[in-house]
């Protein structure tokens, strides 16, 4: 906690999304791609087919200008984007992990070099030599892979690491295995779903025939990564289910990224049938890239999803998502975090009239933007709101806004309870800092319940997973603070909102 | 300085001996060194042969400047390849410093990552539509690659001079534009550039004479051995005069920490300015490069060498900044040794195979059927 903060408009979670997603689709490309290249060019070798040989080779063009690119470029770039939004997380992890990251790059340093002698010496050596290098292309890639999906398992299921602090214990976590079989189906469609280009280039009477191979592999890469997805989901806790399965998850976006990955890969997989294997024909650029949507869609759906159910840990029962360490909770509350935050402390020192602001950003901001992605303002209830729901003109507009804006916190009331709670619509519009003050209770309220999380988190057992479904908000990390630093927050968000409210009532509340 | 600022030691302690660290920082460092000087200094050089060859392939220049942008195209690869090491080994060492240094200027740090991306498709665009075969074109990519690339070493001097100065992160908090204000941000980015420049402009020198004296392409490999050589010449001019401008315009408590440092600092700072004067008699020396192979050949290692003595010298600039900071408290050290030793196994395996298969290629040359 104690690094400065960088306010980033779009969020710092989003603004990893956007590095992390296309990094993982073509740095699994560039692994599936390796085995599917050089099986191909075997099979070049073995048949005398010279078709198959020209798709090995396109494809390597696309190996190289977009994997050891934009792949290297990206894989940095996670590296540049966590330091800058997430610092203490990621020096946790390469502290812990410094050698597996070590390792993991012997075996890119190979995988860079062959790819980079694999594309240069076309025509050049012997088919043996060429093809061995291919093969050593695949093997480190693949292991880059094997090594990389121990750290990343390791952040949502640490397992016995928890207990034991063991590089290897954290390593072979409960979702190594599962992960490491869906990876390996995503490498496979990936490749295929990219080498479906090169393919389309063949001449007439071939294009058929290398679209339905691929197709072939295709279809297997969605079973595995599908059977792969049902082991992962198996092999997490329960406290991680109630978070996006069951008839009331904890986090309903978290429930439809889930269908909606499950139904990419549905779409994926029958799209891969019908144009790669019973009707090469429809295979063009348009339905290519509809296939290749399709599989980025699965992919990363999953990877939002495991992002998702970390929720809120970024190392699950040891790091929340904003740096707080489980095993600091109590320290920090009676320091206070300003203390523990040098930077958010430092400014708050400069300026104590923003003293609210500073606490937000040290506790919240990793999360929630301001009206941007997670935004806070929309989180917090308004005048507005209440108006809307006690109104309910046009009839029906009232329980919209209560599902939308109400029900995430009051679940224990139904529309009709909370409508008869609430003052009528005409009242509010006369005295509206009636409403404002009963938002100020409330959210002062929701803090000392987030707090009042704190004191669980202490007194849980630190040595295996924490299960947060009992708690007020399990996707959120609990206040840390003094009571003054919680006062100030408060004030800090009433502010949000009430500054906007006069522009939101003038809509009548809709 | 605020020793508020400063975030706390990673809890996690360091996995391994801080030596350990320190030295495998500053090896790995060197190595991206070598890469980032063809890098920068090749495009570089690659710009100015192109536009005095008047963007003319069969101009000597302008064959240089395609020979130097063909092994660019490899070579950013391996830049950034070699440069994830130091990046990972710094994080291990210096994470409050750097991640701080980072953030302080955010925006730059993150656009690096573009201005990489823009740098490296524009090579590739001048390997493959921009520069023809013979006649003129591609001048546009190359100028792309090269301010893209110049703008990250900018960034990156910037980051490396902030991690290192505490001191001043308050006044950059409320202004990054300062971090160009500070008296050696220039020096030492002309340092790199300099050295990237003389460094590319030596290989391809080395290169050059290799190729006249096989009797390949003699005439051309002649001029181009000549261009080269004088580039390395003034660039390696203005880097002794930069190196000492640098040196006297360290703060003071710097240059006193050097001299206190004893044998381990003042050797490799010594040596570090031995090597650039003798750098610059040996290449004074020479007016004809292929006539003297030998002297091109130690030349080049004499650069190799003096690279990294200056990697270690810019270390132990860093280690005598931070000493204020960094003397505040003392990492827990947590051993990985099994760790430690199977990364060691596994990367000397993995030099071997890269060893094995660079052998099997060049032992299986092929062409027609027989070729892959």
């Amino acid at each position: 906690m104690g690094y400065p903060i960088w306010d980033v408009t779009i969020g710092g979670s989003l603004l990893m999304a956007l590095v992390a997603i296309p990094h993982v689709i073509v740095s699994h490309f560039a692994i599936g791609g390796g085995l599917l290249i050089a099986l191909t060019e075997t099979l070049a070798v073995k048949r005398g087919d010279p078709e198959l040989r020209g798709l090995a080779k396109r494809s390597s063009l696309v190996l190289i200008l977009v994997s050891t690119v934009f792949g290297a470029i990206s894989g940095v770039g996670i590296w540049v984007v966590a330091g800058l939004v997430s610092p203490g997380a990621i020096s946790a992890l390469i502290h812990t992990y410094v050698w597996g990251w070590a390792i993991e790059w012997v075996f890119f340093v190979l995988e860079i070099v062959a790819a980079l002698v694999y594309y240069t010496t076309w025509d050049k050596i012997s088919k043996g030599a060429h093809l061995l290098v291919g093969w050593l292309y695949f093997v480190a890639a693949y292991l880059s892979l094997v090594v990389i999906n121990g750290i990343v398992t390791f952040m949502l299921t640490p397992g016995r690491w928890l207990a034991t602090g063991d590089f290897w214990h954290g390593f072979f976590n409960p979702t190594y295995w599962p992960s490491l079989a869906l990876r390996t189906g995503v490498c496979l469609m990936m490749a295929a779903a990219f080498m479906v280009f090169p393919a389309m280039r063949a001449g007439a009477p071939h294009r058929d025939r290398l679209l339905r191979f691929l197709g072939w592999w295709f279809a297997a890469g969605a079973l595995v990564s599908y059977a792969g997805y049902r082991w992962w989901e198996a092999a997490l806790p329960d406290s991680v289910h109630a978070l996006f399965r069951g008839a009331t998850p904890k986090l309903a976006t978290l429930a439809a990224t889930r269908h909606f990955a499950l139904w990419s890969l549905t779409a994926a997989l029958v799209l891969a049938v019908v144009i790669l294997l019973l009707r090469p024909r429809l295979t063009r650029p348009a339905t290519a890239v509809v296939l290749a949507i399709a599989a980025f869609g699965f992919f990363g759906g999953y990877e939002r999803l495991r992002e998702g159910v970390r929720k809120p840990f970024l190392i699950h029962s040891h790091m929340f998502s904003n740096g707080l360490r489980v095993a600091e909770i109590a320290d920090v509350n009676q320091r206070g975090v300003l203390a523990a935050a040098g930077w958010a402390g430092h400014a708050a020192a400069a300026d104590p009239a923003d003293t609210g602001r500073q606490v937000f950003r040290a506790q919240c901001a990793s999360c929630h933007t301001l009206d941007g992605y997670q935004s806070i303002r929309k989180a917090l209830p308004s005048v507005a709101d209440a108006l809307a729901v006690a109104a309910d003109d046009p009839a029906g507009s009232g329980a919209r806004a209560y599902r939308e804006h109400c029900a995430a916190c009051h679940h224990d009331v139904n529309y009709d309870d909370m409508k008869g709670m609430l003052p009528g619509a005409d009242e509010i519009r006369s005295d509206p800092g009636m409403i404002r003050d009963l938002h100020q209770g409330m959210i002062t309220g929701t803090l000392v319940e987030l707090r009042a999380m704190g004191e669980a988190y202490v007194a849980a057992d630190r040595t295996t997973m924490i299960d947060t479904s009992p708690l007020h908000s399990p996707y959120m990390p609990p206040f840390v603070g003094t009571e003054q630093e919680l006062q100030e927050l408060a004030a800090y968000l009433g502010s949000l909102v009430f500054d906007v409210e006069p522009r939101l009532a003038m809509r009548g509340g809709e | 300085m605020n020793p508020n600022l400063i975030p706390a030691l990673d809890p996690a302690g360091l996995p391994g001996p801080p030596w350990l660290f320190h030295v495998l920082l500053v090896f790995t460092f060197f190595l991206h060194m070598l890469f980032m000087n063809l890098t920068l200094g090749g495009t570089l050089l690659a710009v100015i042969a192109h536009f005095r060859a008047g963007g003319r392939r069969e101009d000597p220049r302008g064959a240089l400047a395609g020979r130097l942008m063909a092994v660019n195209s490899y070579g950013i690869s391996l830049t950034i390849t070699t440069g994830i090491a130091p990046l990972l080994f710094i994080q291990v060492l210096y994470q409050q410093y750097f991640y701080t240094a980072t953030i302080l200027i955010a925006g730059v740090w993150l656009a690096m990552l573009l201005l990489l991306t823009l740098g490296y498709y524009a090579a590739y665009l001048y390997k493959f539509r921009g520069a023809p075969a013979r006649g003129q074109g591609g001048g546009l990519w190359l100028f792309a690659s090269a301010v893209m690339f110049l703008a990250i070493a900018m960034v990156h001097v910037a980051v490396h001079l902030l991690h290192s100065q505490p001191e001043r992160w308050a006044d950059v908090a409320s202004g990054a534009a300062c971090v160009l204000g500070d008296p050696t941000y220039f020096p030492r980015l002309l340092h790199f550039v300099l050295a990237g420049i003389g460094f590319a402009a030596l290989v391809a020198a080395w290169w050059a004479v290799r190729q006249a004296r096989a009797g390949v392409e003699v005439e051309l490999n002649t001029r181009i051995a000549g261009f080269t050589w004088k580039w390395m010449l003034w660039t390696t001019i203005l880097q002794v005069v930069d190196g000492f401008v640098l040196l006297l315009l360290l703060p003071r408590p710097l240059l006193i920490g050097f001299m206190q440092g004893g044998a381990a600092t003042m050797i490799p700072l010594t040596l570090a300015i031995l090597l650039g004067v003798g750098l610059l008699v040996m290449i004074a020396r020479v007016t004809n490069p292929v006539a003297s192979s030998g002297v091109v050949s130690g030349t080049l290692g004499a650069m190799v060498l003096t690279i990294a003595v200056m990697s270690i010298t810019r270390h132990q600039l860093r280690v005598l900044s931070l000493a204020p900071a960094t003397k505040l408290s003392e990492p827990v050290v947590v051993p990985q040794w099994f760790n430690f030793s199977l990364w060691v196994v596994l990367l000397l395996a993995g030099l071997a195979t890269v060893g094995y298969m660079v052998r099997r290629v060049l032992d299986a040359p092929a062409t027609g059927a027989d070729a892959a």
